[in-house]
């Protein structure tokens, strides 16, 4: 073996990678982003989950476990007026509602009458959105140790109320996020290299002077895609339902029209993309830049709520985010995509803004 | 006779680098126009704004009677156009190329089917049909290539380059469905820098820095520079005889 050939091989392969500024940018950008998700996506601690609290007692007792509660930083409280109705609140967006009942406090008291224990007991009711697990687990524990703090547990009974009529186990939750994330990496990926390669053949100027509009290119790769996405979620919720026993509470054919509209847009964001890369090994190290951000900020493995409030707006920017809320609402919470503005709207401006956008660049993105 | 293609004063720079510096050009119908001239001389960037590719900086340009880019929609079905590179899905097969490019040309499939037949007849491509592009040897996808430009039928013919990379015979073959096509009455504008090539085209532009410096039928581009130099110059000469005139 000569060192002198092996430093020469070396040498080549470093100087053909400085002439390609875009890759050099590219292996730059991507292991300073992975370690900077990596290392502050998930801190651990869930906080800032949505608490709407109805005291219908509003005596010293309930006005301490409220304040408990609003000194644990897992909860953003909002106290609220009487007669509402917890279902409603927790569709406008709360993620718990918490009520003391009227006489809560004389019943808590009562199980001491007289100094005996009696059997009565003071009962506090919740309404939970269980759709994520994670976020269900931390309001109970939260909950439990505002009581704690009050009377190291007292006679108190906490009333769950369920609202979507099942027990939501992890994986129930994590199939919509599974659906979602085989969507972004199938269609924005694959298309983004098959834009690519198109750019690479020279098969894009032969498109061009060919009778094709900008539209019905992208609209060519949507259907191709869309179908794509379709078969996949199939697969996914199939083997769920065999496998895993997956309980999907809402309509599939909502969801499945969920992940159509989500393969839209992430056909546009592979457009879109491509418009950067000339190379396909361009291409293949942009993957990370679409697949960290939706792993590890989307809501995927763990809540939006133990993502770091610094990183949290650039959660908000992650396409999967709002793809992931919808089929949730959609698949666990059992309800159509309208009852989940936040995330339907999220989806379709994701749809419409990357689609416009691609389709005006595509054109600029032929070789000049 | 409206000519296929007009051109006025085009300009195009990319940068600081001028690589069509004012050219004008008439091809009229039922010819083989050759643009000859060596790497770099704007030959492709001409081409590339004649199909509506590229905007121009300057000047007009005109195909079948319509401004480019313009109109460029009209033009588009009576156009084919081969690419420098051989511009195939190479995981498609032969057929299925065809296929697409003729779908895209708002054919339809019948039509389609009897066309692949007889082009890939013409083209000695038929034991190929179902072969990956990608499987093809150099000589087979640039046949291919040219299939797929010529399926449509388009009454004019742009052609980049169309026979660089292939053996003798094989570029003899290619002029001689140049000249076939030309007798079914398409008109065809190609480039090539091999001068020997420009021999067969019916007028020849030679381009050199952005310019076409001489233009005409090559018996009479010969004419003009045996009347000069004496004997019986070759394409080669005749070129390199316009080159140094223009240097001084």
């Amino acid at each position: 073996m000569s060192a002198a050939r092996v430093w020469a091989v070396a040498m080549r392969v470093l100087r053909q990678m400085r002439h390609d500024v875009r890759l050099i940018v590219i292996m730059l950008v991507v292991p300073s982003l992975a370690m900077i998700l990596f290392g502050f996506s998930f801190s651990g601690d869930i906080r800032g989950v949505e608490l709407a609290l109805i005291d219908e007692d509003r005596t010293d007792l309930t006005s301490e476990i409220v304040n408990s509660l609003k000194s644990d930083p897992t909860f953003q409280v909002t106290e609220l007026l009487p007669a509402q109705d917890p279902e409603k609140l927790l569709l406008s967006g709360y993620q718990a509602v918490v009520r003391f009942p009227d006489k809560f406090t004389s019943l808590y008291y009562a199980h001491f009458a007289m100094g005996v224990a009696t059997e009565a007991h003071g009962t506090l009711h919740l309404w939970l959105d269980e759709s994520d697990p994670q976020i269900a687990s931390a309001i109970r524990a939260g909950i439990a140790d505002a009581l704690m703090d009050v009377g190291e547990g007292g006679p108190v009974e906490v009333e769950e109320h369920p609202l979507y009529g099942v027990e939501v186990r992890f994986i129930d939750s994590f199939a919509p996020a599974i659906m979602g994330y085989v969507v972004t990496f199938v269609c924005s990926l694959l298309t983004l290299l098959s834009v690519v390669r198109e750019k690479v053949d020279g098969t894009f100027e032969r498109l061009w002077a060919a009778p094709l509009r900008r539209g019905e290119f992208i609209l060519g790769y949507v259907i191709a895609f869309g179908l794509v996405a379709l078969v996949q979620s199939a697969l996914i919720l199939g083997i769920g339902k065999l496998v895993f026993h997956l309980v999907i509470n809402g309509s599939v054919f909502w969801a499945l029209t969920c992940v159509i509209l989500f393969a839209v847009g992430n056909v546009g964001l592979g457009t879109l993309l491509s418009a950067l890369a000339q190379t396909e090994s361009q291409a293949i190290l942009m993957f990370p830049l679409v697949v960290l951000p939706s792993v590890l900020l989307s809501g995927m493995l763990w809540p939006l709520q133990a993502i770091p409030a610094v990183l949290r707006p650039l959660a908000y920017m992650v396409p999967l985010t709002y793809g992931n809320r919808l089929l949730r609402a959609v698949m666990v919470k059992g309800l159509p995509p309208w009852s989940e503005p936040v995330g339907l709207a999220g989806v379709l401006i994701f749809l419409v803004f990357t689609v416009v956008l691609a389709t005006l660049t595509l054109r600029a993105s032929v070789k000049q | 006779m409206e000519a296929a293609i007009e051109v006025q004063g085009a300009v195009k720079s990319f940068g600081p680098i001028r690589a069509v510096a004012g050219v004008d050009l008439v091809v009229g119908q039922d010819e083989i126009y050759g643009l000859v001239g060596p790497s770099g001389a704007g030959k492709t960037t001409l081409i590339r704004m004649i199909c509506g590719l590229l905007k121009r900086d300057a000047g007009k340009v005109r195909v079948l009677g319509h401004p480019i880019p313009e109109e460029k929609r009209k033009v588009e079905g009576r156009l084919g156009y081969m690419p420098q590179e051989r511009a195939l899905y190479r995981d498609l097969s032969v057929e299925e190329n065809l296929l697409f490019f003729g779908q895209l040309n708002g054919m339809k499939r019948d039509k389609i089917r009897k066309r692949t037949a007889e082009i890939l007849d013409f083209m000695r491509l038929t034991h190929l049909k179902r072969h990956l592009a990608e499987n093809l040897s150099g000589g087979e996808k640039q046949r291919l290539s040219l299939a797929c430009a010529l399926l449509h039928r388009p009454e004019l013919l742009v052609l980049d380059e169309p026979t660089v990379g292939l053996d003798p015979a094989l570029r003899q073959e290619f002029w001689k469905h140049f000249h076939e096509l030309r007798d079914h009455g398409h008109t065809l504008l190609l480039t090539t820098h091999y001068l020997e090539e420009a021999g067969r085209c019916t007028r020849v532009g030679f381009m050199r820095a952005g310019k076409i410096q001489a233009e005409g039928a090559p018996a009479e581009l010969r004419a003009r520079v045996a009347r000069v130099q004496g004997g019986t110059p070759s394409m080669e000469e005749v070129f390199l005889s316009f080159a140094s005139t223009e240097g001084k």
